[in-house]
């Protein structure tokens, strides 16, 4: 297959960073060479194990994730019966509980975990984008920053999906709406924080405000922490959980919460580029694709040899 | 089997004729109940006569003991004059004479009544054990007086809704179980006091001012509420004050909705004791039984509510309070015209959260009809990989 220019920069960069010899970087270009062109070919032909084939995230991160799930539904389950008190579902809640006063210490412990895990994250992404710039591996591409691309990307697979387009683009390890999910996580729990700590020390953010707007932040704080509650509850059950686990193909669910490891198929499909650097740095991975491909009849007959007659 | 037996033996004791002496059956029974049913009746006459604690010395339950003792108004309405001496006897004034406070009852049978009783008359039998001068409530009355709510006995218009010392001091009946006082009491203070009645009578009144037994903060909100959150009420003041010039508080009508939205309000909702209601911001805390009944609008310098004293009434409570922050409302809502930045906001957050929704499920169903056009399933074994059933060898032929 051709690559495209962007493509091709991602690859030259992977080459660079993992310092890959002449011969091993023919042995590359030429396998991407005798791919198909089209990429659909690819991803429906691997085998994948659905537990997962390649390397995504680690075991932090897989930790954070668990941690923020329990904390999430946690404390959205204690969060919820405090808001709707008068419901008629919420008081069993409460009682099961132990009461509406066992409700809130409840969800203001959990809060405390939640606000630890988002302090374990962030200094795990910033001693993670620390160590690949001392290795020389730093790129923004591969993380997850948006870029102008995520916009185009957003645009291209939206085209794709009403029939107006042949491929998916080209996404890189984050793809768009990987981008949107953790932005979208990262500010609503910021707002959740900051709007809970104000109930808990009013005191405290009316002191550091200007005198004319400590009412109106407390205001907007009153009122964002059950808004933005109720919305990050509705995308995780809309569209977190469509995307893990109810989008057809992902059905039942997608293991890489656990696994940390993601399947051959689906790196191909919404990840290509990450596939890519997968390719450059594991000849174990070309090995495969190689013979997988080989044996569906994939793979276009030409050696190298031949192409440098040619 | 024990059972089937008792039955069977009770069975024939009842239903063996031969048996039965009609006398004994018949006649005894029926005397024995007439004979207790006028014990009864017997009872009944004579209770309230012989219950009641307090001496009718005036005669007023000549006539004031019929329970028929009622009159329709010119309105229509009914209105009793039964006294149940038993009950008054039990009430806070039980020792008070009934012309101490119906001063204007000269003669027996009296004349029809154009004048309610007020509560700042002096008692003529009740005298204050401190001073020796005669008992009343002129103190706390002439405190009432000063207040947003002080009002005469006898008004009409507006100002008829404001709330009378009775609106508040419903002075539930002393339940005669509460509070027995114990016995080692009892019988110290009766070796020189004498009388038990006295003593019991004492202890409680003392223990129950030192258990501070007041209203539940959510049953002072609803007093406060009874009057001010009355759609009725609050418009026709609304009205009054618009049409007279008069100055009316900025959340005057909007009290206790606001209240109620109010972080104090929700926590008192929940049954939490500790937060604000009410009276703990506008009422002086240094005094409370005295400032309770002196409420003033948050415009008057005296009132902790008004700007300058805002500070120190959060303090009370907030200890690190400044400036900023008795800058919050307290009273806060979302109303169009009274909190317009938060009705703005919540309509933003409004639109925000429905066109995330509408976004996200419309891009979750265009994803779900082009995954299944391009041949993914709904496949519950061999996990994500999902085209490995198909393995698109159309698509490889097609190629």
């Amino acid at each position: 297959m051709k690559l495209t220019e962007e493509a091709r920069s991602i690859l030259e960069t992977s080459y660079k960073h993992n310092r890959i010899g002449d011969t091993e970087r023919q042995e590359i270009e030429f396998l991407i060479e005798s791919l198909p062109e089209d990429r659909k070919l690819i991803y429906k032909n691997v085998d994948s194990n659905p537990i997962g084939d390649l390397e995504r995230y680690s075991i932090h991160i897989r930790l954070q994730h668990m941690l923020t799930f329990v904390t999430f539904l946690t404390l959205a389950f204690t969060g919820l019966p405090i808001l709707f008190l008068h419901a008629f579902w919420a008081e069993p809640f409460n009682i099961l509980l132990g009461g509406i006063e066992i409700t809130r210490i409840i969800h203001r412990t959990i809060a405390m975990i939640m606000i630890f895990t988002m302090v374990y994250h962030i200094f795990t992404i910033i001693f993670g984008a620390m160590l690949t710039i001392k290795q020389r591996r730093f790129d923004v591409r591969r993380t997850i920053l948006p870029l102008m691309k995520d916009f185009y990307d957003f645009r291209d697979d939206i085209l794709y999906f009403a029939g107006k387009k042949e491929q998916r683009p080209e996404m890189d390890k984050f793809m768009y709406k990987q981008k949107i999910h953790y932005f979208a996580a990262g500010f609503g729990n910021t707002v959740m924080i900051v709007s809970g700590s104000a109930f808990l020390f009013p005191e405290f953010w009316a002191s550091i405000l200007p005198e004319s707007y400590a009412s109106y932040f407390q205001e907007l704080m009153r009122l964002s922490h059950p808004h933005e509650a109720l919305l990050a509850l509705l995308v995780i059950a809309f569209w977190h959980w469509y995307n893990v686990h109810l989008a057809p193909g992902r059905f039942p669910m997608q293991w890489t919460f656990l696994s940390g490891k993601i399947t051959r198929e689906h790196q191909i499909e919404e990840h290509f580029l990450e596939y890519l650097r997968n390719l450059v740095e594991s000849p174990e991975e070309r090995e495969q694709l190689r013979e997988m491909m080989n044996r569906k009849g994939l793979l276009q007959t030409s050696t190298p040899g031949e192409e440098t007659t040619a | 089997m024990i059972y089937n037996q008792y039955t069977q033996s009770l069975l024939k004791y009842f239903f063996d004729l031969s048996r039965i002496n009609i006398i004994k059956v018949c006649v005894l029974p029926v005397l024995l109940h007439l004979i207790g049913i006028s014990i009864i009746f017997f009872l009944l006459l004579i209770t309230p006569i012989a219950f009641a604690n307090f001496d009718d010395d005036e005669g007023c339950l000549i006539c004031h003991s019929y329970p028929r003792m009622t009159r329709v108004t010119e309105d229509g309405a009914v209105r009793s004059y039964y006294v149940i001496p038993e009950v008054y006897a039990n009430t806070v004034h039980r020792n008070v004479p009934c012309r101490d406070c119906h001063t204007y009852i000269k003669e027996l049978p009296h004349k029809p009544v154009k004048e309610g009783v007020t509560c700042n008359t002096e008692c003529h039998s009740i005298k204050n054990p401190a001073t020796g001068q005669p008992f009343s409530h002129k103190t706390i009355y002439d405190t009432y007086m000063q207040s947003i709510h002080g009002r005469n006995k006898i008004v009409d218009g507006v100002e008829s809704d404001k709330p009378y010392c009775v609106t508040c001091h419903t002075n539930p009946l002393y339940d005669p179980n509460e509070e027995t006082p114990p016995e080692h009491v009892v019988g110290r203070c009766v070796l020189c006091h004498e009388s038990e009645k006295f003593v019991t009578q004492w202890y409680k009144h003392t223990s129950r001012r030192i258990r501070d037994v007041k209203r539940s903060p959510q049953r002072i909100v609803e007093l406060c509420a009874s009057c001010h959150d009355d759609p009725k009420l609050v418009k026709r003041h609304v009205e009054h004050a618009e049409k007279e010039g008069l100055e009316i508080g900025a959340k005057f009508s909007i009290a206790v909705k606001s209240y109620n939205d109010s972080f104090h309000g929700k926590l008192t909702n929940y049954g939490y004791e500790n937060a604000a209601n009410c009276l703990d911001c506008h009422v002086e805390q240094d005094n409370f039984y005295k400032s309770v009944h002196e409420i003033r609008p948050s415009r008057d310098p005296l009132s902790p509510v008004h700007k300058d004293n805002k500070v120190n009434t959060c303090k009370k409570c907030h200890i690190y309070a400044d400036a900023n922050y008795a800058q919050l409302d307290a009273h806060p809502t979302a109303m169009p015209g009274q909190g317009d930045f938060r009705h703005i906001a919540e309509q933003i957050y409004n639109i925000i959260s429905v066109v995330t929704i509408i976004g996200l499920v419309g891009l979750s169903l265009i994803e779900t009809f082009a995954r299944r056009r391009d041949g993914a399933a709904f496949q519950l074994k061999g996990g994500t990989s999902w085209r490995r059933k198909i393995k698109s060898n159309v698509d490889i032929e097609k190629n």
